[in-house]
């Protein structure tokens, strides 16, 4: 039930407004989980030995293959912040454990690693493709299939900048996923588990093959990471590179070794962010998804690192293949070379498919954390307003994407540098989380269903050994990454001292902009905050409308819905989604964090609208990460027989009817049927019965019904027999046959009977037609009906 | 080299040890655990 902390008492000239605090989510398996983890995490397996061995020399496979078996301690600190808050993130956690000021400054460091994220995925594809087109050419040039006239173009062989030819590629992918982000794509974790499938069969393809090589031409493990072993390039120095200091030490110089690999295991912090989404029973499935990434990146980015310094030769290794180096594995196997090539053309297309995908998480990743951080206050509201259109937050969008192409250009197509930049970000986010976590085992006294093991019982005090373990670690890594990456420990502290202080700021002028807000807000309307949806917080009845509205400009079908709709007889329920990508949904939210200026800006016009109708509404915020399954939610715990919309500036009302109906289909039992009504701008309503529902038969159909059973109830014993039961019987019979061998010929007759049946109605109706739809199953025939007849009244009952 | 410098190389370097030591042991023991976890079967969710 809702409950007001400081409006218990009805204020008569006030509008009541529920907002719901609580994410509208659709739950995934853990499998789904670990495939959208592993997205971000698996494709730094494509860049990350190659910069390791740049830095640390030959040995580096073995920094990685720790560095993927100290990410299962990570991963625990992970399990236990989500065991305490359902939104485990970094943000979270450190500011319930230090406070808001480190954990602004915990998130600059995220955000640091979240835009970088963008440009090494975007610009390590854009490697692994050059690469290719360059053997490519070679291939082709040594068949004698290069002409001549091109050969003296390009003074030989014809080959591209890798470099360049990278950033060209990271800049297009960038601007690509900017315009998809701008338009509001949804995250699909359908997608992910594709992308995961195709690149495990790239990756047991690779295992199979490495081995078959290694047992024709025998093996040497690479050199153990011993001082003598240890050849460390200027670069890997940094600050450190006119000194022997790592070579007095030889832990220092494993510290040294291990900060520079750290970067195969960015990516952890999606773990907390999906673990809201996961299903039952989640904590169990949160360890089984941090098991599968688990040994899945150990295998992928540990064993193929491994495998690349085993196999291809140091003469090409590092001087051919350091940005693309499992296409370097892909050439260094046993073989016909076409197949080589072949195979190294797949390594390239799942390179592309994965580090594409990253680019996107990033935008995704920062675009969540900068809205989150933005609705407690930290950033100007100005960010979080919403495209006209799309009603995205495009602006917080161009940020990031404007940050990612200056990188992209900086960094000149380098996959080290932004390598080493990158693990900046990924270690003091790190640290911050682990810090903070070991900070709470003292600090918070609430529920907390799994801690990191050991932990040592002294009296009353528990010392919480493994905890602290991962801590000192990441901490000491951190410091030495301080010195030896120069340009990552300039850049991220510019970058994030640079976000904190826009963090500092935003906040102060906020805070003052706030206190004015609030006393508009109690002056017009009364929030009444409420964990989830319910029809008793509204004061609602069952079979009420619910009219969704998002853009103040276009409130024509509000307008609709109040002249057609009697107050006494059905509710009216105003509805808005205030969406949050996978980043936002991590975190938890409070009634200001959901009911901004906009919103606000937005229920007056509404009340308004209904004021100049004298008729009463009700008022609805819901935070969603998917607009759809939002409305669906809503629509089932309101029990409403309605729901209405205006028609989307990007979409068709058939697109938009189908988007619900698939939504519905994926929604858990129990769900109820409902109409979904889109009003054009013009009057047109379409409408669309969501869910299963009795199909509008055709005159002759009857007909035919009709007269079987007239026939049939002549026959002894079938007197009592009716119209229903012949249906059954037939739909019993044409299912039988269709699961048997008839299926072909029962899909040719209905191709046929579809191609004979006139268009829809609603593509090509006029004005005052209704045309009433089952989505996503297959179209009915429609039923026509005046514009003037308004909502649907009663609820739509199922089968 | 100054003794400053020496000092916070060997805190970090005994941070890093004792951190890795104690690391191992949660390695072996989220691992017992994650078989186990990976064993057992979900109860049906409660109505």
């Amino acid at each position: 039930m809702p409950s007001s902390p400081q409006d218990t008492g009805q204020v008569s000239n006030r509008v009541r407004i529920v907002v719901a605090t609580s994410v509208m989510l659709t739950f995934i398996s853990f499998w789904r989980a670990a495939a959208i983890i592993l997205n971000d995490l698996g494709s730094s397996a494509f860049y990350a030995g190659g910069i390791a061995e740049q830095a640390v020399g030959k040995s580096a496979p073995w920094f990685v293959l720790a560095v993927m078996l100290f990410s299962f301690g990570v991963r625990a600190v992970y399990v236990e912040s989500c065991s305490m808050f359902v939104r485990g993130g970094v943000y979270r956690v450190v500011k319930e454990a230090l406070g808001g000021t480190l954990a602004k400054l915990s998130v600059s460091a995220l955000m640091f690693d979240y835009v970088l994220t963008g440009p090494i995925s975007g610009v390590s594809a854009g490697q692994y493709i050059a690469g290719l087109i360059n053997e490519t050419f070679l291939f082709a040039d040594a068949h004698g299939w290069i002409p001549r006239a091109v050969h003296v173009i390009f003074h030989g062989t014809p080959q591209v900048s890798e470099n360049w030819t990278a950033v060209v590629f990271a800049l297009l992918v960038t601007l690509y996923y900017w315009w998809q982000n701008t338009k509001g794509i949804e995250e699909s974790s359908e997608k992910a588990l594709r992308i995961m499938q195709i690149t495990t069969v790239m990756v047991v393809l690779l295992l199979a093959w490495s081995g078959i090589t290694l047992l024709q031409t025998g093996f040497h493990l690479p050199p153990l990471p011993t001082l003598s072993n240890l050849h460390f390039s200027t670069e890997a120095l940094g600050f450190w590179k006119d000194s022997r200091i790592a070579y007095h030490f030889a832990i220092l110089a494993i510290i040294i070794g291990f900060g520079h690999s750290v970067l195969a295991m960015s990516g952890e912090e999606s773990l907390a962010q999906v673990y809201r989404e996961l299903a039952h029973p989640k904590l169990k499935n949160l360890k089984r998804t941090a098991i599968v990434i688990g040994v899945y990146s150990f295998v992928f980015t540990g064993i193929v690192s491994l495998l690349a310094v085993m196999l291809v030769p140091d003469a090409v290794r590092i001087p051919v293949y350091k940005d693309n180096l499992i296409a370097g594995l892909a050439m260094s196997m046993v073989g016909p070379l076409v197949l080589r090539l072949a195979f190294r053309a797949f390594v390239v297309v799942v390179g592309f498919l994965i580090l594409s995908g990253a680019v996107n998480t990033a935008i995704v990743g920062s675009n969540g954390v900068l809205n989150r951080v933005s609705e407690d206050g930290v950033l100007a509201d100005w960010f979080r307003h919403p495209h006209r259109k799309y009603g995205t937050t495009h602006r917080i969008i161009n940020l990031v994407v404007g940050l990612q192409i200056f990188t992209i250009l900086v960094s000149k197509g380098d996959v080290y540098v932004l390598g080493e930049a990158y693990a900046f970000g990924v270690i003091w986010s790190f640290v911050f989380k682990s810090v903070s976590m070991l900070v709470l085992r003292f600090k918070y006294k609430g529920e907390r269903t799994w801690k990191v093991p050991p932990n040592l019982k002294i009296g009353k005090t528990e010392i919480p050994i493994g905890l602290a373990s991962v801590a000192m670690v990441l901490v000491a890594t951190a410091v030495v990454n301080l010195f030896t990456k120069s340009v990552a420990t300039v850049s991220g502290i510019v970058f994030s001292l640079g976000l904190f202080t826009i963090f500092t700021v935003s906040e102060r002028v906020n805070r003052r902009k706030h206190a004015q807000f609030q006393q508009q807000m109690k002056e017009q309307f009364q929030l009444l905050q409420s964990d989830t949806v319910e029809r008793a917080g509204l004061g609602i009845r069952p079979g009420n409308v619910l009219v969704t509205v998002r853009d103040y400009n276009t409130l024509s079908h509000l307008k609709w819905v109040l002249e057609h709709t009697d107050t006494k007889e059905q509710d009216i329920v105003v509805m808005t989604a205030r969406v949050s990508q996978f980043g936002s949904a991590a975190y938890g939210l409070s009634t200001e964090q959901v009911f901004s200026d906009y919103e606000q800006q937005l229920f007056t016009r509404a009340v308004s609208v209904a004021e100049s109708f004298g008729k009463r509404v009700s008022l609805l915020v819901v935070p969603a990460r998917d607009v759809w399954s939002a409305i669906v939610q809503t629509a089932i715990n309101l029990e409403s027989s309605a729901v209405v919309s205006g028609l989307s500036s990007k979409m068709t009302s058939q697109e938009q009817a189908f988007q619900l109906g698939r939504t519905w289909e994926e929604t858990s039992e129990p769900k109820r049927q409902f109409v979904l009504q889109v009003v054009h701008p013009d009057g047109q309503v379409d409408t669309f019965r969501i869910g299963p529902h009795t199909p509008t038969m055709k005159p002759e159909d009857i007909h035919l019904v009709h007269r079987l059973w007239l026939n049939i109830t002549r026959e002894q014993g079938l007197e009592n027999l009716h119209h229903h039961d012949i249906l059954t019987e037939a739909l019993t019979r044409f299912a039988h046959d269709y699961a048997g061998r008839d299926q072909k010929e029962i899909l040719h007759d209905l191709r046929r009977v579809s191609r004979a049946s006139p268009s829809a109605p609603a593509l090509d109706s006029s004005a005052g037609t209704q045309a009433v739809r089952s989505l996503p199953a297959d179209e009915d025939e429609p039923i026509s009906s005046n514009k003037d007849e308004g909502p649907s009244s009663s609820p739509i009952v199922g089968p | 080299m100054n003794w400053l410098v020496r000092f916070g190389i060997y805190t970090l370097e005994a941070l890093f040890v004792v951190g890795w030591s104690g690391t191992a042991i949660v390695l072996l023991l989220t691992g017992i655990e994650d078989v186990e976890t990976l064993v057992e079967k979900d109860e049906p969710p409660q109505a």
